[in-house]
């Protein structure tokens, strides 16, 4: 799940494991989100007291509603949708006022003083004060809640100097507050009475309804069905106008696209793009293809992980790696795996981060040109032996590549069965091993593989993501580095962008560190899969992008979607249920295989006059 | 009286479920992988949530002491924690059991009523249009994999046509007859897919099942004393030739639990088949144990008390 | 009836063959009737002409479509077009025929159906000689116990369960259906190896002192063989049903392309929400008719070899 952004990035190889990977999930899960959809569904608009329902079709599941064990897309969703932040993500991803207007930093950067809104309210009446900030941010790092304490910087304190007023004292100079910290506001005279408790009696507590500062609270969970969540009445922004919003599931996309078509969902979140065509045949939706938030990559193994790490040496020769970057053709994968909904990849900082993800000069490209790619190989000394294999000068090992996929990427073995033919094409042999998350995790840090299939989902923010192609993110146990590159001039370079404050001189910072990694092709990023989300034009409308035009309309990062969203104007339109046309291409094949069974049956009977059955 | 007989079908139902339980421990074991190795992949579990739950399942002792600790736990209903969501797996099944319970026991029911009836005329009239017609349907159904099955009706019926909701349990949480209603309405297809899917054998089992009675000396002896047709039928042969096929279609529950995994993801219906798949997915292997557990006590069960039943109604077997 | 069923001994002069001149003579014979039976039954031969149709399509799959023709990166097609010239049966996502990926899916989905045959049979056919041949000692006990635990036991949800541990790859596939399905075949090579076993023949081998081993071997499974081929045609039948139900699970190997493999992809490539009805419905339609194929000519078998349950057809 890789859902949103920065917590779950940090525990990007052990959420990818345990979650979901459900492959509708991968991108971007959190899509939960709702759109406002019109009239439930009875199509009388009736009288004054139906209350207004936002029906939003998800494929993963919220196993346990509890905020700190948030894990699946669902629960991101439903973590999003009920919570505030401090500072919220606006719309392009930076910090904008939530239940905090702002935050003023003292001279020396060290010391941020925040100010919340008048007049805030929990769900159920009580105020919000600057003691449950306080309280939030302690309580998550004191019990070690890894996704959302990974924003405070070591040493950090904080102070409430009146009920409205919150300090951030860091030990360093830093933007601290500024840098949206995604860690949901509280209410201490709930979680207050766990402070003495562990981590999983926490996660075991059940709150219904919920208590909570956003725009609707949980209200009813449905294990395996749906989830309603009703509108905060004390809610601090401006009212939403649906009463409630329903998170129901699918367990396929199918099922779903038909559910968004027969009018039981309004929006349908999670998709992928092999169902573009039908849902640009359903009239009536529009397709919202969110920038990518995630990428797709094939990882070389450079070896030192353990005992049992022994790649292929050959795959050290940047020219080979430089060949098989050159043999595959990623336009070629995103039109076949990924129709219509993704990008060929460049760099490994994904396009959603418009602001530090950088275009690869046209001059540096590394261009799809497999008779190039193969001339290299035979200037670099790879000859082909008698069987069209080539094989290493240095060692005489013919130049055959294992490549385990994992099955929490979507497509991850037809992609990898593409980069098998492509391969062969150069004189190197694949073979592909499709193989369960959880299963791709140990090797990956065994180091028993030659090249992998994975993914990265990162934060808006490119620390993390530069970070994991350092030295050290290969050193010590559950390292986070693909496959143990290292590489000083790499080294350098990441700790140049990670102590630039000016943003400015940080972005050429950022766009060097990824151009290196472009040219020295330790991952090759095969494409950048969009996430999908559709919505009924006719029921729903009001809502938004985050980040603007090109994120979520759903709540992966924000619940703006869900305020602003409203009923969409009855125009006169028929009934899409009844009148979705196509009938006969289902029909017929079917016809065919009745006649079929038909005839079969016909034959049976007839030529059974002299009865071989009756042998007694 | 029967009670030696009874006595004895518990007894081996007993021994079934130890052994039941032994398989499913192994299982667990068996595994690429340590198991321990395994829990600590989850972020979910802390690193003292994880101490407990490797001290609950014994995973720190020698094999035998861990046998005995996982009969305790699990006999005393303790089936550890979802690796993924960190909820207790007995509460996880508990939550799904009645939609695989009305999905599984009504699809068996209409599959073994009309499996039933035309399995008896069939085999009575054999040989005629009827018999071979719905022998030959039988067989058609029986090679037809369900999965696919409801991947067709959901075109047809949901998809083209729209006379259903694609998948789910209900659209609206609602009460009373309304929510009746829709709920009927989920069910149908996946109903329709699994009846489709396993009234084939019963059809067969019956339907062979009568042609044995119909040969029978009694049958013939009835006939000879001028007793109708009809007669013979409802009461010699249907009697006789619906015993032996009762234990089979009890034990076919099993078969059609499996089924109910693969039509409850292509409808998307909340019960343990979804469960099942998700924990596929999630390779969450303390909800896959359970689940294989918790569907081979109910088939366990089921055969008990067909096997108590059969002893009831048919006096011979008090002998075997 | 219009089989005739050559019941009497052969006129030539037996006495002058070899014993195992005789053993292969008497085989042939009962080879010879039992093909004759078979023949007359319409349902087998329809089943049996359905099996070599698939049969040759397998063993000649690779003249008939090369590798590169179903290497996603070679494809040339248009993806998921519908049934045009070139691509009688449409494309899949690739641009792959539908056609090929059939003929390809043939000799896997044959290979997952014969191979994990082979081992359930290989299991059961073991346990029930051994089981039957025992019969009444505690050797029986035990193993007539675990024959019926595996028959009660949901079989296919621990196969599920089993595949989802062990991960998706071909070879897994085959190991667990051959693990589950194997019960019924022990349970009824039992049976007749029960009968077998009392016969004067056999125990006039015990007599001359050979043992058991040898006389399980040389008497008593040429005697049980045909229900065991039975058997096993029936389940084959079972297992090409559950490796279509383990694949569209996801829990199939990707790499090797089967019937239920393209079935899954194509539900994957939103097939139903798509319509894209030909790359869906045909591989259902030949797993229909190998499926059907199977049972009819075991159960005609079984007819033949196993007169107590003569009435199935």
């Amino acid at each position: 799940m890789l859902s949103g952004p920065a917590h779950r990035f940090v525990n990007r190889n052990a959420l990818r494991l345990l979650s979901a990977a459900f492959a509708g999930s991968l991108i971007a899960g959190l899509g939960l989100t709702g759109l406002p959809s019109a009239v439930a569904d009875s199509a009388s608009p009736s009288p004054a007291a139906a209350p207004k329902v936002l029906r939003i079709g998800l494929t993963t599941s919220i196993d346990n509603p509890n905020l700190f064990a948030v894990n699946s897309a669902a629960e991101w969703g439903s973590a999003v949708i009920q919570n505030d932040m401090a500072l919220k993500f606006g719309p392009d991803l930076t910090a904008a006022p939530g239940l905090a207007t702002g935050c003023d930093p003292s001279a020396d950067k060290r010391t941020w003083t925040c100010h919340l809104r008048d007049g805030l309210k929990w769900s159920d009446g009580e105020p919000i004060t600057s003691k449950d900030v306080v309280f939030s941010y302690n309580f998550v790092r004191d019990k070690q809640f890894d996704y959302f304490n990974s924003y405070f910087p070591e040493g950090t304190t904080f102070t409430t100097p009146d009920v409205k007023t919150y300090v951030w004292h860091m030990k360093d100079p830093g933007i601290g507050p500024m840098r949206p910290a995604w860690c949901y506001i509280v209410p201490e005279h709930i979680w207050g009475k766990y402070a003495n408790s562990t981590q999983d009696q926490i996660k075991a507590v059940k709150l219904f309804p919920n208590v909570a500062s956003g725009p609707f609270v949980m209200t009813q969970a449905n294990p395996g069905q749906n989830w309603t969540f009703s509108r905060n009445p004390y809610f601090w922004g401006p009212k939403p106008t649906y009463d409630q919003v329903v998170f129901q599931l699918y367990t396929n996309q199918e099922a779903m696209v038909q559910a968004l078509k027969n009018g039981e969902i309004d929006i349908a979140d999670g998709l992928d793009g092999p169902l573009l065509p039908a849902l640009n045949a359903i009239p009536n939706v529009a397709v919202q293809k969110v920038e990518s938030d995630f990428w797709v990559s094939m990882a070389f193994n450079f070896g030192g992980q353990g005992p049992n790490s022994h790649p292929l040496p050959a795959l050290k020769d940047l020219n080979v790696r430089k060949a098989i970057e050159m043999a595959i053709d990623k336009q070629s994968i995103v039109d076949k795996v990924y129709p219509g909904a993704a990008q060929p990849g460049e760099t490994i900082v994904r396009p959603l981060s418009t602001y530090w993800h950088l275009t690869v000069p046209a001059d540096k490209v590394i261009k799809y040109d497999p008779v190039a790619a193969n001339a290299l190989l035979d200037q670099s000394g790879y000859t082909k032996g008698a069987d069209g294999i080539r094989v290493d000068p240095k060692t005489g090992q013919p130049l055959h590549i294992t490549l385990p996929t994992s099955d929490d990427v979507n497509g991850s073995s037809d992609i990898g069965q593409l980069v098998r033919g492509y391969l062969k094409q150069i004189g190197i042999t694949v073979d592909v091993k499709p193989t369960t998350a959880a299963k791709m995790y140990d090797l990956q840090q065994s180091g028993e593989f030659d090249a992998y299939i994975w993914y990265w989902s990162g934060d808006p923010d490119p620390n993390y993501q530069i970070s994991v192609f350092s030295t050290s993110a290969c050193d010590g146990d559950g390292h986070l580095s693909d496959g143990c590159w290292k590489d000083p001039t790499y080294d350098a370079l990441d700790a140049k962008q990670r102590t630039e404050f000016d943003q400015v001189k940080r972005q050429q910072d950022v766009y060097a560190a990824q151009q290196y990694v472009y040219d020295q092709i330790p991952d090759i990023v095969l494409a950048y899969p969009n996430f999908i989300e559709a919505y009924r034009t006719d029921k729903v409308a009001g809502l938004v992008a985050t980040p603007a035009k090109v994120g979520y309309l759903t709540t992966s990062y924000d619940y703006a979607s869900m305020v602003s969203a409203h009923p969409a104007e009855q125009s006169a339109t028929t009934d899409p249920s009844s009148s979705s046309g196509g009938i006969p291409v289902w029909v017929w094949p079917l016809a065919v295989a009745a006649i079929g069974v038909g005839v079969f049956l016909s034959m049976r009977r007839s030529s059974n006059g002299s009865d071989e059955f009756e042998r007694d | 009286m029967r009670l030696r007989y009874i006595a004895r079908k518990c007894g081996w139902a007993l021994l079934t479920l130890l052994f039941v339980l032994t398989a499913n421990f192994f299982l667990f074991r068996i595994m690429p992988g340590d198991p321990i190795g395994l829990l600590a992949r989850s972020t979910r579990l802390s690193p003292e949530a994880l101490q407990a739950q490797i001290h609950l399942f014994g995973l720190d002792q020698p094999l035998p002491a861990q046998y005995v600790t996982y009969l305790k736990q699990t006999l005393s209903g303790n089936l550890g924690v979802s690796i993924i969501s960190g909820t207790d797996v007995s509460e996880m099944l508990g939550s799904r059991l009645w939609p695989t319970v009305l999905l599984v026991g009504l699809g068996t029911l209409i599959a073994a009523v009309i499996g039933v009836f035309a399995g008896i005329k069939g085999g009575w009239t054999r040989g005629s249009g009827f018999d071979r017609g719905s022998l030959y349907s039988s067989l058609l159904l029986y090679a037809t994999p369900e999965g696919w099955l409801g991947m067709l009706l959901l075109i047809v019926f949901a998809g083209t046509l729209g006379w259903f909701p694609a998948g789910g349990y209900a659209s609206n949480s609602g009460s009373g007859a309304a929510s009746f209603g829709d709920v009927a309405r989920h069910l149908f297809l996946p109903v329709l897919t699994l009846a489709l899917g396993y009234v084939g054998s019963f059809v067969i089992v019956m339907r062979s099942s009568m042609i044995d009675v119909k040969e029978e000396d009694y049958i013939s002896t009835a006939r000879a004393k001028g007793l109708n047709d009809a007669t013979i039928r409802r009461h010699h042969a249907v009697p006789n030739a619906f015993l032996p096929s009762f234990t089979l279609i009890v034990l076919s529950v099993g078969f059609i639990l499996g089924g109910a995994i693969v039509v409850e993801t292509v409808f998307s219906w909340p019960g343990l088949g979804l469960l099942t798949y998700q924990a596929i997915k999630d390779q969450d292997y303390p909800v896959l144990q359970a689940v294989f557990l918790i569907s081979s006590g109910a088939v366990i069960v089921a055969n008990l008390i067909a096997d108590i039943a059969y002893g009831y109604l048919d006096p011979r077997v008090e002998e075997v | 009836m219009a089989t005739h069923v050559p019941l009497g001994d052969s006129p030539e002069d037996v006495s002058s063959l070899s014993p195992r001149q005789l053993a292969w003579r008497r085989r042939s014979d009962s080879f010879g009737r039992t093909w004759s039976v078979f023949r007359s039954n319409r349902q087998a031969m329809t089943g049996l002409t359905i099996l070599v149709f698939f049969g040759l399509l397998a063993l000649f799959s690779p003249l008939l479509v090369s590798v590169d023709a179903v290497d996603p990166s070679m494809a040339s097609g248009p993806p998921n077009s519908p049934p045009i010239a070139g691509y009688p049966l449409g494309t899949d996502g690739f641009g792959r025929s539908v056609l090929s990926l059939l003929v390809v899916g043939s000799r896997v989905s044959l290979i997952v159906g014969l191979t994990a045959t082979l081992g359930a049979v290989l299991i059961g056919a073991t346990v029930g000689l051994v089981s039957g041949f025992y019969g009444g000692t505690r050797i029986d006990r035990v193993l007539s116990t675990l024959t019926d635990w595996f028959l009660v036991i949901p079989w296919l949800v621990l196969a599920i369960v089993l595949a989802a541990i062990l991960g998706p790859t071909l070879l897994n596939v085959i190991l667990v259906i051959a693990v589950t399905s194997w019960a019924m075949t022990a349970r009824i090579v039992r049976a007749q190896t029960l009968s077998v076993r009392t016969l004067p023949y056999v125990e006039r081998a015990r007599a001359l002192g050979a043992g058991d081993a040898s006389i399980i071997v040389r008497h008593v499974l040429p005697n049980v063989f045909p229900v065991i081929f039975a058997q096993a045609v029936l389940t084959v039948a079972v297992a090409i049903l559950s490796e279509t139900t383990l694949a569209i699970l996801g829990l199939g190997d990707p790499t090797s392309i089967s019937w239920g493999i393209i079935i899954e992809e194509a539900f994957n490539a939103g097939a139903m929400a798509n319509g894209y009805w030909w790359w869906m419905i045909p591989p259902g339609l030949c797993i229909i008719a190998v499926t059907l194929a199977f049972t009819m000519c075991g159960y005609a078998l079984e007819e033949i070899f196993n007169p107590r349950l003569r009435r199935r057809g």
